[in-house]
């Protein structure tokens, strides 16, 4: 090694100054870095494990399914589909519209096509877009999930589509009032669907879970609220009669140009009610402002003076007393009676009647000379016995019991205007029912709309020999010589009674309540149905010539579609009928 | 020394195993998540059929669908026999 060069470490060797200033400058970085380890450690510790956590955890809510509503078939009546909404996180979309050049063109040409699939004019969504609100608004609520679809291939940043559900009403108009409604939330509103809420809506759940990068869930953390999905309901309702029903009350409020058309039918032998309408309706799926004063149901919630419909009722009691037979005779002459100050008069004078003929021809002065040796407290019990006064017990929010009051505040002419279903009040409901003792040998039966294998227990209120004998005077009703020769239906025997009411509201109003209560097959009683046509205007008033045509078009279908054995064979070319023949 | 290094890799190989059973355990999670979104949207997917079943088997559509395309109309009563018991 020459003198003067060099080794290997002293060429390495740095300054003094130098060696200070690399010590310092490592020195200074490890300060920095534990700084920073000691900031984010430390003092901003439960920042950084929140942001940390809110991150890769997340809290998904676990919808419960709201339940669906069946009809009898087990066709689905209310169910819930998913929906799709779509919203926009302004600041997102914002910042790429704020960008030049190409992709601003590509973006209007995306945006055109989302106006388009959202059913929107793009000046509209411009404007919306344009808002100066801050944060994520919603472009469309309950998108068809294919149309969603569509929207999200698009692949405009900001823009995202929210699974929900939304109720569905395949029978539309016609099971409206049977089957009610939800909102749009998913809570019921109206009839079985608020109901039966508690029910049918379940309870939702919740659980946490570790998110990837890619926004997958691959963990869960153990907190997990289980959903409970909501039940599953089965109604008595038939969809089928539920559509007839309709059009039949539409066709006869619509012919006559009355206000409104209601009609029950019911099982005779269970209460299970079978369709239950009432014209003008609404839609479910897309109800307007316009349909919202027709949502309520009037065959439940309405109560009127039913009129003669009542006759077969206050008549069963002094056949069951023993007072008068079917064949007994009463003078009602002119058909005009004075009672208490009051006239009481008969449409037309039928002179001397049987029992029966005073219920067929529905004469009212005859049914009062029948209750000249009632006691007033014998009639109310009956009414009450019958349902009246009191609710029908089906499952339906709203329902009203009527007004039935005490015998002790009624005068001699209130006395004798009830024995014709006059000064006491109750729903169609209420009065469908009340027809059931005398399809079923004098037991009354609960109304329900729910099915349920269960027995049903009826309730006594009339003996079975007084009940067929009623049936059987009913069945005079339904004859060329009733009131309700509309009601015919070629091959069956069926009993019924007609009613005419004058309309109240808050006073009697000047309108008239036409209608009619049928029994079919009288020889085996099936159905019962109620028809109640409000303010006829054209064509009378009479529920023979308005209520009794929608009774005989519904049950015809209901016998045919339950293939219920005729009476008697009838012939197409001579018109004979059941009721004729047997 | 020879103890410990076989600790040593038993430690190791337990570690790569944890890590696995980890990797696997949020394999299966994401499997059956997917599976339980099928199954929603089976379940949707068939609520949606039910629907449809229901709107279009309505007896107003089947009425028109039978006059309108299988021109089916109902006999009048001179097509109607009475055929006696």
């Amino acid at each position: 090694m020459k003198h003067g060069m060099k080794n290997r470490y002293e060429f390495f060797e740095l300054s003094k100054i130098r060696r200070r200033l690399v010590l310092v400058v490592i020195l200074s970085i490890f300060v920095a870095l534990f700084s920073r380890a000691f900031y984010v450690q430390v003092i901003k510790k439960d920042y950084y494990q929140f942001e940390g956590f809110k991150s890769s955890n997340k809290k998904i809510d676990l919808p419960a399914y709201r339940g669906k509503i069946y009809d009898r078939q087990g066709k689905v009546l209310a169910a819930s589909a998913p929906v799709n909404s779509i919203t926009v996180y302004l600041p997102v979309l914002n910042e790429e519209r704020a960008k030049k050049g190409k992709n601003k063109k590509i973006l209007k040409v995306k945006l055109l096509k989302l106006a388009k699939l959202l059913k929107m004019n793009f000046s509209d969504l411009d404007k919306k877009l344009k808002r100066k609100k801050r944060g994520e608004i919603v472009l469309k609520r309950q998108l068809d999930p294919k149309t969603a679809s569509k929207v999200m291939a698009l692949n405009i940043k900001g823009i995202t589509s929210k699974k929900t559900y939304k109720r569905y009403y395949p029978n539309d108009i016609f099971s409206a009032h049977a089957v009610g409604l939800a909102t749009a939330d998913g809570v019921g509103k109206e009839g079985i669907e608020k109901f039966m809420n508690t029910k049918l809506a379940g309870k939702g759940g919740s659980k946490k879970v570790i998110w990837d990068s890619k926004e997958r869930t691959v963990g869960g953390l153990g907190e997990v609220v289980v959903p409970v999905d909501g039940k599953d309901i089965h109604l008595t309702i038939d969809s089928r009669l539920q559509e007839k029903m309709y059009g039949s009350l539409k066709k006869a409020v619509d012919k006559h140009e009355a206000k409104s058309g209601s009609a029950i039918l019911i099982d005779s032998r269970t209460g299970e009610v079978i369709a239950m309408s009432n014209f003008p309706s609404y839609d479910p799926n897309n109800l307007t402002k316009n349909q919202t004063k027709f949502v309520k149901n009037k065959a439940l919630i309405d109560v009127y003076e039913p009129g003669s419909t009542l006759k077969p009722i206050s008549i069963s009691l002094a056949l069951e007393k023993n007072l008068i037979n079917e064949r007994m005779k009463f003078d009602t002459k002119d058909g005009k009676r004075r009672i208490g100050g009051r006239t009481i008069t008969d449409h037309h004078p039928h002179g001397v009647m049987t029992v029966a003929q005073i219920v067929q021809k529905s004469s009212n002065v005859g049914t009062t000379m029948i209750f000249d040796n009632v006691k007033p407290s014998d009639l109310w019990g009956i009414y009450h016995n019958f349902g009246f006064g009191s609710k029908t017990g089906i499952e339906f929010p709203g329902e009203r019991k009527g007004v039935h009051k005490s015998y002790e505040s009624w005068k001699e002419i209130d006395f004798y205007t009830r024995t014709y279903g006059y000064g006491i009040n109750g729903s169609l409901a209420q009065i469908v029912r009340a027809y059931t003792p005398f399809a079923n040998e004098g037991e009354l039966m609960p109304l329900t709309m729910i099915k349920s294998d269960e027995p049903v227990i009826g309730k006594k209120v009339l003996s079975k020999m007084t009940s067929n004998r009623m049936l059987k005077i009913l069945e005079g009703v339904i004859s060329p010589d009733g009131t309700a020769h509309q009601a015919i239906i070629p091959g069956y025997r069926v009993a019924g009674k007609t009613g005419t009411a004058r309309g109240y509201d808050g006073g009697y109003d000047g309108t008239h309540m036409a209608s009619f209560v049928g029994i079919a097959p009288a020889s085996n009683p099936k159905f019962i149905m109620a028809v109640m046509i409000h303010a006829p205007t054209k064509g009378g008033i009479y529920g023979g010539v308005m209520a009794a045509p929608v009774f005989k078009e519904v049950v015809t279908e209901a016998l045919k579609l339950y293939s219920i054995p005729q009476d008697g064979l009838t012939s197409p070319h001579n018109g004979n009928i059941a009721n004729k023949v047997l | 020394m020879k103890l410990n290094l076989i600790l040593f890799c038993t430690l190791i190989i337990f570690s790569l195993a944890k890590v696995n059973a980890h990797h696997q355990y949020r394999q299966s999670y994401l499997l059956l998540e997917q599976e339980k979104k099928l199954t929603v949207e089976l379940k949707d997917e068939k609520t949606k059929l039910q629907i449809e079943e229901s709107s279009k088997s309505g007896n107003a559509r089947i009425k028109q669908v039978s006059k309108k395309q299988l021109g089916m109309k109902l006999p009048n009563k001179f097509q109607k026999r009475v055929i006696s018991r």
